[in-house]
């Protein structure tokens, strides 16, 4: 299959041992605009995450905006069609008044809210172009974080999101406040409770409904098996009438299976209906819940740590990082690693690439590999150091067999 | 990557944005002032028979029609709403709106996942942080390596504050595994702290000092010793001698760098932090994967399935691990079934292609690169 292939280059990698102690990161190699470049297109959810944000608050606003001037105006409508004394009139266009001035300074709380908002969009925007030559380093370290943060947050580790944010400053680089958010819902469902759930699900019903979510619905379903598991069936049937029966026409075998359980108790055997009432449909629910939050804000389903490392691990992946004498400077020599990318498909070579047993280095046309009289194959570099230390004797590090330097003999690998 | 255009778009939404927000509070100041108006009117001394608090209240009611609040509301909230779309177009256009589309929905073991993640906090020092996640996922398996970290900062730290002591300990104890790897780190330390008796104490000191640290190396590292030696005649004056770059900060820095490596080393870790490598290696390589995954969107269970990939993922060389020979005639991977193999003219294909162009071994062959021929029985195998 034939691809375009990016260009080969170097792209700082790991963080030096003492970060966290604040020491100097260690220089990076050349770095490679084209690939930054690349990596800067993934960041799709960096910016789109705090723009979501914003565009809620703003039409969260503009809505009570809209509801408080219309009920001013049909309060001007009613007393314009009623008959009021004068201190009546009075009195009620007083009262309008005192709104009027509680929605100016609505307006500017909510002003300020959303100026906020839009700095914060504005500063991831300046952080991605703050991307260079010079930082690369500390910006791929910076990444690092990022990615760590969304993936604590998706796992509802606050603590630890939270502690990391404030140690490196990342705040405005990440989306904590947005979590929050969810957080209430979550634990609220932990705890059974769905309430804080079916309230988000009002809040952004528009959006929901052109996604076609079943959310509600699902949130409603359990509703009323926790109605049936109480043993309340009269109130489950009312409960059914009015807010499962919108939901018929479209999942009508869904309703229909939930309805069944009408006819069971709590501890019924019945397999169908056993698991419907066990404790796991609230996990589901905040799964489904998970799901829907991530989709509503642009944010992938998956954690960013787990997209990454399964491309990484992949890329990286080869037979002989699975051998006892693997580097251990590969991380596919880790057993943790090496468990994750056991699925994972192994990377593909089209021309070769060799590593000098000796100096780990690349042996290229710079420095080509050089094949002792027994097969085994060293950078020239190397060859060269250890002839000058040794009087010309090359000694073979694996097998130990031993030559002069004149009878190596050069390979060509294209 | 040009982000001008990002950054234009966004501003015309904070534009639109303030517009919005300032007309609102103008439609509301003319509302209320309009009322104001008719409040005043209604309680000022004037003859009831001519204006009575209904028409006024009627005529309060058309003059707020006039002004259309609801409608110049929602005329400048659609404004807005314009340049908000035209800013997300332009988002979906120059960034990837779907990075997922290259996920495998294979099992990734979260377990697993926070045990990196905790081993990652500890190589960086960052004991609370490993600490903090461990305890939130509940993983209290995962503070294997915690200790030999937390002992490798603890000295790291010692370095930097210039104290030696914790790092000659730790060389003391594991001499013997640190011979064997080559190292020595147990001078190098010695002579960070020879060069600071010479830039502040006494020649004697560090004649002193040399006697009793330096001299067991005397024989092992004889270049070295003879060279720390020849740093006597500038006591006090290192910066202008020839052994200048002792003193500056980066000796230090390095030194506690190759302790570092060599800590880790025996450790049985790597010095980067695999996690950083993996990720790294993943941000370089994602978007020639999201590439193939388009390529591929109709072949769906393919992608899922596939046990190699078809395409190179270009990394950098820092990420190249292992040889990887690749046949230049067969474009196959060298493997031990089939391993690469050196003919007399110094070219290199792999065994199964040699085999091939002798016809099984029975005739000589041209090589593919140049006019030399040769025979089976000339090709050497290669170990790389």
């Amino acid at each position: 299959m034939e691809m375009d292939s990016l260009p080969n280059g170097n792209n700082t990698t790991g963080t030096p041992i003492a970060a966290g102690a604040g020491a100097n990161p260690t220089a990076p190699p050349s770095s490679n605009l084209p690939q930054l470049t690349e990596s800067l297109k993934l960041e799709h959810q960096f910016l789109r995450v705090p723009f979501e944000h914003y565009k809620k608050t703003i039409r969260a606003n503009h809505r009570a905006v809209e509801k408080e001037m219309s009920a001013v105006i049909s309060g001007v409508t009613d007393a314009a069609a009623a008959d009021f004394s004068p201190d009546d009139a009075v009195n009620h266009l007083n009262s309008l008044v005192s709104r009027l001035q509680g929605l100016k300074r609505k307006l500017e709380e909510g002003s300020l809210a959303e100026h906020l908002q839009a700095q914060k969009c504005r500063a991831r925007i300046d952080h991605l172009e703050s991307a260079d030559a010079d930082n690369l380093s500390e910006w791929n370290n910076t990444r690092l974080k990022r990615i760590l943060v969304d993936y604590m947050l998706r796992m509802s580790y606050y603590d630890t999101a939270q502690k990391l944010a404030e140690c490196n400053n990342l705040q405005d680089l990440v989306d904590i406040d947005v979590f929050q958010e969810a957080k209430k819902v979550i634990d609220a469902l932990q705890n059974k409770d769905v309430a804080p759930a079916l309230a988000w699900c009002a809040d952004n019903k528009p959006r929901l409904k052109k996604s076609k979510s079943k959310l509600e619905f699902q949130l409603r379903l359990q509703e009323f098996i926790e109605l049936v598991r109480a043993e309340n069936n009269l109130r489950a049937v009312a409960y059914a009438r009015k807010y499962l029966a919108p939901w018929g026409a479209t999942h009508m075998k869904e309703l229909q299976r939930v309805l069944a359980t009408l006819a069971f108790r709590r501890d019924t055997e019945c397999a169908t209906y056993k698991v419907l009432f066990e404790a796991k449909q609230w996990d589901y629910l905040v799964d489904q819940f998970k799901q829907e939050f991530c989709k509503l804000y642009g944010m992938t389903l998956e954690p960013l740590l787990n997209i990454y490392l399964q491309a990484g691990l992949s890329a990286l992946k080869t037979p002989y990082c699975y051998e006892d004498d693997c580097t251990k400077e590969d991380p596919l020599s880790q057993e943790a690693f090496r468990t994750l990318a056991l699925p994972l498909p192994y990377s593909k070579q089209h021309h070769s690439k060799l590593v000098c047993y000796i100096t780990k280095e690349l042996m290229d046309t710079e420095n080509p590999p050089q094949v002792l009289p027994n097969g085994y194959v060293y950078s020239t570099k190397a060859l060269e150091e250890m002839a000058k230390k040794n009087n010309g004797r090359i000694i073979c590090p694996r097998s130990g067999v031993e030559c002069n330097y004149g009878d190596l003999m050069k390979a060509y690998i294209s | 990557m040009e982000l001008s255009s990002i950054k234009d778009a966004f501003d015309r939404v904070a534009k639109k944005q303030k517009l919005s927000s300032s007309k609102s509070q103008e439609v509301v100041d003319q509302v209320g002032r309009e009322i104001e108006q008719a409040l005043a009117t209604i309680q000022s001394p004037h003859d009831p028979s001519i204006l009575d608090q209904k028409s006024i209240l009627t005529e309060l009611k058309s003059k707020l029609n006039a002004i259309g609040a609801l409608q110049q509301l929602e005329g400048s909230h659609k404004e807005w709403n314009q340049s908000l779309s035209k800013y997300q177009k332009l988002l979906e256009k120059l960034f990837n709106p779907d990075i997922s589309k290259a996920y495998r929905n294979v099992d990734f073991d979260t377990h697993i996942i926070n045990q990196i993640i905790a081993s990652h906090f500890y190589r960086q020092g960052l004991s609370d942080l490993g600490d903090s996640i461990i305890n939130e996922a509940g993983e209290p398996e995962a503070t294997a390596l915690r200790s030999q970290f937390l002992e490798m900062h603890k000295i790291i730290e010692a370095m930097r504050g210039r104290n030696i002591q914790p790092a000659l300990s730790w060389v003391t104890a594991n001499q013997e595994r640190l011979a064997k790897i080559g190292s020595n780190l147990e001078l190098k330390i010695h002579t960070l702290q020879f060069v600071d008796v010479l830039q502040t104490g006494t020649r004697a000191d560090a004649l002193k000092y040399a006697r009793t640290y330096l001299s067991p190396f005397a024989s092992i590292n004889k270049d070295e010793f003879q060279k720390l030696m020849g740093c006597l005649l500038y006591a006090g004056r290192l910066a202008n001698s020839p052994y200048s770059e002792l003193i500056s900060s980066t000796h230090w820095e390095m030194t506690t760098e190759e302790l570092a490596r060599q800590f880790c080393t025996l450790m049985g870790q790597s010095y980067e932090s695999p996690l950083s490598m993996a990720v790294a290696a993943g941000v370089a390589g994602l978007p020639t994967l999201l590439k193939l995954a388009n390529v591929m969107a109709a072949k769906k269970q393919e992608w899922q399935e596939m046990k190699q990939l078809p395409v190179p993922v270009d990394l950098g060389k820092e990420f190249q691990f292992h040889s990887i020979f690749v046949c230049p005639v067969s474009r196959d991977q060298g493997s031990d079934e089939n391993p690469p193999m050196l003919l007399p003219c110094s070219h290199v294909l792999c065994k199964q292609s040699i085999a091939k162009l002798s016809k099984n071994s029975t005739r000589t062959f041209k090589c593919p690169y140049c006019p030399a021929e040769a025979t089976v029985a000339h090709c050497r195998q290669l170990y790389f």
